[in-house]
């Protein structure tokens, strides 16, 4: 690895790696702040009115009314997915075509660093800003759970004199107390989202540079890493609405990220958290487990960048425009 | 030979950008590549430098085949690009900083000479500067290395006068320490001045190697006559190229010696006489015109 190519490419995605974080950090942070001031428990009956949608849902309904459900959500959310698509499409569409399209290319390999080196340079500060993403996203809701607090009803209790025994008093009406969310949710519960999301990243980083690795326009190669997520996601929506296209589910890398499954997995059954495969309690392997489901995807990130070497390694350097 | 070319050609499809081209450019000479637009000088510089596998023949610099182990071809090479585009939110200073590391042994303290005898200021980012300065910042982080070979795809464009004859002088230090330059340019007069050999592609095709010493040394006289022309005498015959041009006067070239030509010239009814030497201008038009299905009578190269 070249220090000057690596130290290049950290000063060029410094700003929007800083910003990504600082949001990604912000937004898990305020969702567990709403977390603790929503009580759902409250909407268990009208989440009831809507029991034929949870299909779509990654979890059953009951595992999103709990305090780790719900925060586990944030995975789901837009702003959270786009942060890493801008970091790894941004940064993974520059490799090659950026540099080629700006003319910059020209000069790099007019230096005695191979493909490879230039290639790899930005790649491992793309996957290493990744990282540090999937990271912001689980440090911003660890501080949200570790200084949040939680509503809560509490029975009264009635303390008989002189035995000091206290019993529940349901007469009296309920107290209501906050409580510590550290004390609902064990924050390494998520850990398995937060690795789910760098796994997505990484598969869309690699693809990215693999789009990037035969084109000249960065446009272009936006343009088609973009068109392919928006039909993978298409794919995965129709597959979950109709039961005779269920098989399109297969065919999407989106049906291997499912982060708050995960954590419902880490939650109820602790032993499957990092199982390559579940297994029925005959023991037959029935499907990818969590990490199984993280390796599909890291998996295909990793052919993607080695197809990417070999294209950008064998490939003519055009000209600049 | 220091570059040694076989039979290279490069092919896109249907087009064909070099063809045939066989060249050999011995260490410590400066060599000019001459051609207009799309005549695949750029194209042979980047198989030199790896850039594009060649369709057919071989390239080797220094005995290292360009393709295969262009790592270490770029090692000993320098390369200015034609279109010099750098790393727009870099300073010049970061910029300069940059291609000092990212080549063993690179020179910052060199770059640094350099600039300041571009007189470049290296304090703005390279998205604020213009393009002649871009150019010198290209100019100061290439030429300060100490490469065995320099690619120099035309360096002095965009440069104002005064340094472009910087530049004419650094190749000329260049050479004088016995490393090699391929020097592209499309500025006649430069190319006069620094090369030692001049090579003339067109439509992809090596169309003539000049040595510099042997044009300087031809000239071409035009005259006009009040009677006709009478053969030129035994011992000049051979080597004089006689012509007419549009207006009707005698155009001759001699390869060497012009005062037995003048000594001759003068016995004849000459009404008016004009002698130049013939210069790359002169060559480069007959290539270019011979391209073109123009060349008159006595317009040939000998």
């Amino acid at each position: 690895m070249n220090r000057a190519l690596l130290m290049k490419s950290i000063l060029e995605g410094r700003l929007l790696l800083a910003s990504c974080m600082t949001t990604m950090l912000v937004f898990c942070w305020t969702r567990v702040w709403l977390v603790g001031h929503f009580d759902m428990s409250r909407f268990e009956t009208v989440i009831e009115q809507f029991r034929e949608w949870e299909r779509f849902s990654p979890v059953p309904f009951e595992h999103l009314v709990t305090h780790t459900g719900r925060i586990a959500m944030a995975y789901e959310e837009p702003i959270l997915i786009l942060c890493v698509c801008l970091w790894v499409i941004a940064r993974g569409t520059d490799c090659i075509s950026g540099e080629i399209g700006r003319g910059t290319m020209e000069m790099l390999l007019a230096q005695p660093v191979s493909r490879v080196q230039v290639l790899w340079s930005q790649a491992s500060v793309t996957i290493a800003g990744l990282a540090l993403l999937a990271l912001a996203s689980w440090l911003g809701l660890y501080l949200g759970i570790q200084t949040n607090t939680v509503e809560e009803q509490v029975t009264q209790t009635w303390t008989i004199p002189w035995l000091r025994i206290e019993i529940a008093n349901p007469l009296a009406a309920k107290e209501v107390v906050r409580r510590p969310l550290a004390d609902k949710v064990n924050p390494a519960h998520l850990v398995p989202a937060a690795f789910n999301l760098f796994s997505l990243g990484f598969f869309l980083a690699g693809l990215s540079t693999l789009m990037s690795s035969w084109d000249r326009y960065r446009w272009r190669t936006i343009g088609l890493v973009v068109g392919i997520y928006i039909v993978q996601l298409t794919l995965k929506i129709v597959g979950l609405a109709s039961d005779q296209l269920a098989w399109f589910r297969r065919v999407s890398f989106f049906t291997a990220y499912e982060p708050t499954r995960f954590v419902s997995t880490a939650v109820y059954h602790p032993e499957s958290t990092w199982s390559i495969l579940l297994r029925d309690e005959a023991g037959r392997w029935t499907a990818p487990g969590p990490l199984g489901y993280n390796l599909i995807l890291l998996g295909m990130g990793a052919a993607a960048y080695l197809a990417a070497t070999i294209i950008f390694h064998r490939r003519d350097v055009p000209a600049p425009l | 030979m220091l570059i040694e070319t076989r039979q290279l050609t490069k092919r896109y499809g249907a087009v064909t950008a070099l063809e045939g081209c066989s060249l050999s450019v011995p260490q410590g000479e400066v060599l000019g590549l001459l051609g207009p637009n799309g005549a695949g000088k750029t194209t042979l510089l980047r198989i030199l430098l790896g850039y594009i596998r060649p369709s057919a023949g071989s390239a080797v610099i220094g005995g290292l085949d360009c393709h295969r182990q262009s790592v270490a071809v770029r090692r000993r090479t320098a390369y200015l690009p034609g279109e010099v585009r750098l790393f727009g939110q870099m300073r010049g200073r970061d910029v300069l900083r940059f291609f000092a590391e990212v080549r063993p042994g690179g020179n910052l303290k060199r770059s640094h000479e350099l600039a300041e005898r571009l007189e470049l200021q290296l304090a703005p980012r390279v998205a604020a500067m213009s393009t002649g300065m871009r150019q010198k910042l290209a100019l100061a982080a290439t030429l300060a290395v100490d490469a065995e070979l320099m690619i120099l795809d035309e360096p002095t464009s965009n440069l104002d006068p005064t340094v472009r004859r910087v530049i004419a002088r650094i190749v000329e230090e260049i050479r004088r320490q016995g490393r090699t330059v391929l020097f592209s340019s499309h500025v006649l007069s430069e190319v006069e001045e620094v090369c030692d050999r001049v090579a003339f592609l067109r439509a992809g095709r090596l169309a003539h190697l000049q040595a510099m010493h042997d044009l300087k040394r031809r000239h071409r006289i035009r005259a006009l006559l009040s009677g006709p022309m009478p053969p030129p005498p035994k011992e000049l015959a051979g080597e004089l190229v006689i012509g007419r041009d549009a207006a009707g006067a005698v155009v001759i070239e001699t390869p060497g010696e012009v005062a037995p030509l003048l000594r001759w010239l003068a016995t004849l009814p000459l009404t008016e006489m004009d002698v130049q030497p013939v210069g790359l201008r002169s060559l480069y038009d007959r290539i270019h015109d011979a391209d073109a299905g123009q060349a008159a009578e006595g317009t040939r190269i000998p």
